[in-house]
C-alpha cells in the first residue's frame, strides 16, 4: 500500500481538491463564500502535495524499482500542483 | 534485494536451466491445454479463442453501424432527401452511436486485452476464462439481439445518450427506450466482468522479475482502463437503472413536476460517459506505445512519462463529465472548474502525442502499414484533441453544442484516437495469431482510402457546424448552404467505407488463425507476445529482467520454447498458471485454471434471454431464463475452488509454490474485492441521486421514517457481521459439528434479511411511497439495493450449505466461504448506511 500511495499520492490529492471544488460550487454557488473556500481548500492542498513531496525526497530507493517509484511520484507531485492551482484559478477570474 | 513476500530472488538465478526436459513433458503440455473440436468450440474458454470471438464480434458490430452511418450520409447528401423517415432516421442515429460505443468500441479495447495480455505478461491464460467466456458470449448474444430490434421498428431513438424527458413514458410510450435501457445495462455488466478478469490479470499473473517498472506500457493503460471501467460504469448502470424503474413503475427520478431532476440523469450518464472517452482512448495508446517503438526500433522515448500521463488520465477524466452540460444553467463557478479541468486534460495527451513524435525521431522507422495507420491516427487525434480545447471554453461551447462541429470533434477524436489505432494493430498482431500477415499493398490502399476519406468526411463538418446546421436532423431545407458541406462529407464517408471494404478483401485473403504455427515476429518486436506460443501461451515462463525482453536476450525466445524457465509442463496435470505478487511480480502460488465447460455458454445465453425477454414484456418466460441463468453460473461455479492432492510443486529448478493459498493474497479475494467497488460505486452514486434531488428540489421532502427504527436496523446488520465473521473463524476449528459455517452463514443472511426488512417496513410506516417524490423514489431505490444485496447473500449461503454438505467446505481456510464472508460484511456496511442517511434530511 505504501508503494501505491507514494506512486498515486499527487494525483489522489487533486481528485480530493476537484472534487471537494464541485460541493463547493454546487452548495454556494459563485458567492464570496465558494471563492474563500475554493482558496482554502486550494492552500491546503498544495500544503498536502508539499508534505508529500518532502517525504518523497527523503525516500531512499534501495532498488530500480524503488528509484522508478520515486521519480513516478516526484513528476506526479509536482504536476499535482500545478493542476491544483489551475484548478483554483476560475475561483479568482470569473 | 528488497522483496514483497519473502521470496528469495537469487532463486532466479537458476534460470535458464540446462537439464534436458522429460520426454513426453510437452506432449502432455499440449493435450491438457488443447482446444474443444466442433460444435464443442462453443465451449471454450482459452484467450487465444475467446479473444479472436470477441475482436471478431466487435469489429461486425463496427461494420453494422458503419453501415448505418452510411445510409445516414446517403439521406443528408441533399436537402429533402426521402430514403429515411423521420422515426427511423431517429433510430439510425440512435443505434449507430449506441451500437459504436457500447457494442465495438469498448468490447473491441477489452477484446484486444483478453487476446493479447496473457501473452505479453507471459501467463498461461487470464485468471478467470470461464468469466471471459461468459461475458463474450452474453455481449455477442445480447448484441445481436438489441440490433436486431431495428428490423421491427422497435430500436431506441433518443440519441446515444437517452436524455429524458425524451425517453420518458410520456415522450417515448414504447419498447424502444427500454431496448436501449435494459439492452445496455446487461452489456455493461460484460465489460465490468472484462475489467475484473484484466485488473486481476495485469496485477496477478505477471511473469516473475516483471516489476511495475518493467511492466509493458499496454499492460500499464489496460490497468487504467480497468479501473476507469469499475468506477464510471456502476454510474450508467445505476443511471439505466433509475430510468428503468421511473418508465416501469412511475418513481420520479427525472420528473421535476415532483421533486425529480432530468439533469440528475445527465450527471449519472456522462460522469460515466466522459470517462467513457478515455476508456476507448487509453487501451489504442498503449497498443501505439507498444508499435511505435517496434515500428521504430527503438524503446520508447519517456516511458514513464507515458504510464504517468496514463494515471493523470484516468483521475482527471474522472472531473471532466459536466462539459457535457454548459448550456445547462450550472453555476458559473462549477463551470469554471470543469472548464479548467476540461483543457488541463489535454496535458497527458500532449505528452502521449510527444512522446510518439520523439520515439520516431530518435529511431529508424519503417514507413509500412502499421506505421501508416499510427501516424495517420496522431494526425486525426491532434486535430481532435485541438476542436476539443475549443469546446472546453465555454463561450465557443455555447455556439457550438449540439452542432454539426461537436460531430466532428468526437469522429475526429474517437478515429484518430482509437479507429486508426486498431487497424495499425491488426495490421502489427495479426502475424501472431495468423499463418500469414496481412498484405502490405492492400494495406496502404486500405490506409489511404481510410485517412482520406475520414477527413473528406469530418473537415467540412466543422463548417457545416458553425454555418449553424444541428446534429440529429433528418433533413434541412434548400438554400441554407449547407448542401456543399453535406455532400462533401457523403462522398467521404464512401471512400471511409472504401477503405474499410479493402481491409476485409485483405483478411479475408491472408488471416488464417491459428495458435501454434503463426507467421511469428515479423516486425521484430521486443516485449513477450513474440515468444513462440501455443494454447498454454509460452512454452516456459522465463524470468523477466527488462521492458524489452526479447531485445535485450536474442536467446530467451529459444530458452522459453526448450521449456528452460518456469512450469516448463503441467506440474499438477491441470491447467495451471503462476500468481505472483502485484508490485515485484514474486511467484506466490500456482493457480489451477478451469478448461472449457458449457456452464457459462448457457448461463450466458440465459442471461442474455433474461434481459431481451424482459424488455418485450414476456415476463414468464423473462424469469425463467433468470433462474436458469443463476443455476448455470452456480453449477459452473461448483467445479472450481477444489484442491489438489499435492500440497505443493516444482515450478522448475526447485522453486516450489503451493497449490492452494487463502485470504487478501488470492486471486479471488482480488476479484471480489473489486466486484465489491463496483457495487460499492452504485450504492455512491445512488446517495448522489439521493443528495442531489434534495439540494434542487427539497420542497417536496416530507419527514424522514423515524430514527429510533436504526435500534433495530443497525444490529441487525453488526449481527450479520459478526455471525458471517464467526462462521469463517468456526471453520478453523476441527472438531466444530452443530454450528458448522453454514449455519452460522444462513444465519447471517437472515440478520441482513432482518435488517433490510425492518428499514423497509420503517419507511412504509412513514407513509412515503416511491412514486410520491423524488424523495420517495430514491429512498426505496437504495433500499431495492440492499434486497438485492441480501438476496445474493441468501443465494450465497444456499450454496454454501449444498458445498458444506458434500464436504467441500475445507478446513483450516476456503476460498468460497471467504468470499460469501467479505459479500455479507459488504451488505451489512452497506445497509446500515442506507438506514442513517436516509433519515439525515428531510422536511
Amino acid at each position: 500500500m505504501r508503494t501505491w500511495a507514494l506512486l498515486l499520492a499527487g494525483l489522489v490529492i487533486w481528485t480530493v481538491h476537484f472534487f471537494a471544488l464541485y460541493i463547493v460550487g454546487s452548495i454556494w454557488l459563485t458567492t464570496p463564500l465558494a471563492r474563500a473556500l475554493t482558496l482554502a481548500l486550494t492552500l491546503l492542498c498544495t500544503g498536502a502535495i508539499a508534505m508529500f513531496l518532502v517525504r518523497a525526497r527523503r525516500y531512499l530507493p534501495e532498488t530500480a524499482m524503488d528509484r522508478w517509484v520515486r521519480s513516478i511520484s516526484l513528476v506526479g507531485l509536482g504536476v499535482s500542483a500545478v493542476a491544483i492551482l489551475w484548478q483554483g484559478l476560475p475561483a479568482l477570474l470569473i | 534485494m528488497r522483496t514483497e513476500t519473502g521470496f528469495d530472488h537469487s532463486l532466479y538465478d537458476r534460470f535458464p536451466t540446462s537439464d534436458p526436459r522429460p520426454e513426453g513433458e510437452l506432449e502432455e503440455l499440449e493435450r491438457i491445454w488443447c482446444a474443444p473440436k466442433g460444435w464443442q468450440l462453443l465451449t471454450a474458454v482459452n484467450n487465444n479463442y475467446i479473444g479472436i470471438f470477441y475482436v471478431g464480434a466487435a469489429f461486425l458490430f463496427f461494420l453494422l453501424a458503419g453501415i448505418l452511418a452510411l445510409v445516414m450520409r446517403v439521406q443528408l447528401a441533399l436537402p429533402l432527401q426521402g430514403i429515411l423517415p423521420q422515426e427511423t432516421y431517429n433510430q439510425f442515429f440512435t443505434m449507430h452511436g449506441t451500437v459504436m460505443m457500447f457494442l465495438f468500441a469498448v468490447p473491441m479495447v477489452e477484446a484486444i486485452g483478453v487476446l493479447l495480455l496473457p501473452q505479453m505478461l507471459a501467463a498461461r491464460d487470464l485468471p478467470f476464462p470461464r468469466l471471459s467466456a461468459y461475458a463474450f458470449w452474453a455481449y455477442f448474444v445480447g448484441g445481436l439481439c438489441f440490433f436486431a430490434s431495428l428490423f421491427f421498428g422497435l430500436a431506441p431513438d433518443g440519441g446515444w445518450f437517452m436524455y429524458p424527458p425524451y425517453t420518458s413514458l410520456t415522450y417515448s410510450p414504447g419498447i424502444n427506450a427500454d431496448f436501449w435501457l435494459l439492452g445496455i445495462g446487461f452489456i455493461e455488466i460484460s465489460a465490468i466482468a472484462g475489467a475484473i478478469e484484466i485488473i486481476v490479470g495485469v496485477l496477478r499473473t505477471r511473469a516473475p522479475g516483471m516489476t511495475l517498472d518493467k511492466m509493458p506500457v499496454y499492460a500499464w493503460a489496460m490497468l487504467v482502463l480497468g479501473v476507469m471501467i469499475i468506477i464510471a460504469f456502476p454510474s450508467v448502470i445505476l443511471g439505466t437503472l433509475l430510468l428503468e424503474l421511473e418508465r416501469a413503475f412511475n418513481w420520479p427520478f427525472f420528473d421535476p413536476t415532483r421533486g425529480g431532476d432530468a439533469l440528475l440523469w445527465q450527471h449519472l450518464f456522462w460522469f460515466f460517459g466522459h470517462p467513457e472517452v478515455y476508456i476507448i482512448f487509453l487501451p489504442a495508446s498503449g497498443l501505439v506505445s507498444m508499435m511505435v517503438a517496434a515500428m521504430a526500433r527503438t524503446p520508447l522515448v519517456g516511458h514513464n512519462l507515458i504510464v504517468l500521463a496514463f494515471l493523470a488520465t484516468g483521475f482527471i477524466s474522472f472531473g471532466v463529465w459536466a462539459h457535457h452540460m454548459f448550456t445547462t444553467g450550472l453555476p458559473n463557478l462549477s463551470i469554471g472548474f470543469f472548464s479548467a479541468a476540461s483543457m488541463a486534460v489535454s496535458v497527458p495527451a500532449g505528452i502521449q502525442i510527444f512522446s510518439w513524435i520523439a520515439t520516431f525521431a530518435v529511431g529508424r522507422p519503417r514507413f509500412n502499414a502499421p506505421t501508416l495507420f499510427l501516424l495517420g491516427g496522431m494526425v486525426t487525434f491532434v486535430v481532435g484533441g485541438l476542436t476539443g480545447v475549443m469546446v472546453a471554453m465555454v463561450p465557443f461551447d455555447w455556439q457550438a453544442h449540439d452542432s454539426y462541429f461537436i460531430v466532428a470533434h468526437l469522429h475526429y477524436v474517437l478515429l484518430g484516437g482509437m479507429v486508426f489505432p486498431m487497424f495499425a494493430a491488426f495490421y502489427y498482431w495479426t502475424p501472431m495469431t495468423s499463418r500469414h500477415p496481412l498484405s502490405e499493398r492492400l494495406g496502404k490502399w486500405a490506409f489511404w482510402l481510410m485517412f482520406a476519406g475520414m477527413q473528406v468526411t469530418f473537415w467540412p463538418m466543422h463548417l457545416t457546424g458553425l454555418m449553424g446546421m444541428p446534429r440529429r436532423v433528418y433533413t434541412y431545407l434548400p438554400g441554407r448552404e449547407w448542401e456543399v458541406t453535406n455532400m462533401i462529407s457523403s462522398v467521404g464517408a464512401f471512400m471511409l467505407a472504401a477503405g474499410v471494404l479493402l481491409f476485409l478483401i485483405d483478411v479475408a485473403r491472408s488471416f488464417r488463425f491459428t495458435t501454434d504455427h503463426d507467421a511469428g515476429n515479423i516486425y521484430d518486436g521486443g516485449t513477450l507476445e513474440w515468444l513462440p506460443t501455443g494454447l498454454y501461451s509460452a512454452r516456459s515462463i522465463p524470468v523477466v529482467k527488462s521492458r524489452e525482453p526479447l531485445w535485450e536476450d536474442p536467446g530467451l525466445a529459444e530458452d522459453v520454447k526448450a521449456g528452460r524457465y518456469l512450469l516448463p509442463g503441467s506440474a499438477t496435470g491441470l491447467r495451471e498458471t503462476i500468481v505472483t505478487s502485484p508490485l515485484l511480480a514474486e511467484p506466490q502460488y500456482l493457480q489451477i485454471i478451469p478448461g472449457p465447460s458449457v456452464w457459462p455458454f448457457l448461463a450466458a445465453i440465459f442471461t442474455a434471454g433474461f434481459f431481451i425477454l424482459l424488455t418485450i414484456q414476456a415476463y414468464t418466460p423473462s424469469f425463467t431464463c433468470g433462474v436458469l441463468a443463476v443455476v448455470c453460473v452456480l453449477r459452473w461455479l461448483w467445479d472450481t475452488d477444489r484442491r489438489v492432492k499435492e500440497v505443493t510443486v516444482d515450478a522448475g529448478a526447485g522453486v516450489r509454490l503451493p497449490t492452494y493459498v487463502t485470504g487478501p493474497s488470492t486471486h479471488g479475494w482480488w476479484a471480489m474485492i473489486i466486484l465489491l467497488i463496483v457495487v460499492g460505486m452504485i450504492f455512491v452514486m445512488a446517495l448522489f441521486s439521493f443528495f442531489y434531488l434534495f439540494g434542487v428540489q427539497s420542497q417536496f421532502w416530507q419527514a424522514p421514517a423515524p430514527a429510533g427504527h436504526l435500534a433495530i436496523i443497525l444490529p441487525a446488520y453488526l449481527a450479520a457481521a459478526g455471525l458471517a465473521l464467526l462462521s469463517r473463524r468456526m471453520l478453523a476449528r476441527e472438531k466444530t459439528e452443530h454450528w458448522t459455517p453454514g449455519v452460522l452463514y444462513l444465519c447471517a443472511a437472515a440478520a441482513l434479511a432482518a435488517g433490510v426488512g425492518a428499514d423497509m417496513w420503517s419507511w412504509i410506516g412513514s407513509g412515503l411511497v416511491p412514486e410520491a417524490s423524488g424523495q420517495g423514489a430514491t429512498v426505496y431505490a437504495l433500499l431495492s439495493l440492499e434486497v438485492l444485496l441480501v438476496g445474493v447473500g441468501v443465494l450465497m449461503a444456499c450454496y454454501l450449505c449444498a458445498r458444506n454438505s458434500r464436504g467441500m467446505i475445507v478446513r483450516p481456510r476456503n476460498n468460497s466461504l471467504d468470499l460469501c464472508v467479505l459479500w455479507v460484511v459488504y451488505a451489512a456496511a452497506q445497509g446500515s448506511m442506507t438506514g442513517v442517511l436516509t433519515r439525515l434530511v428531510g422536511a
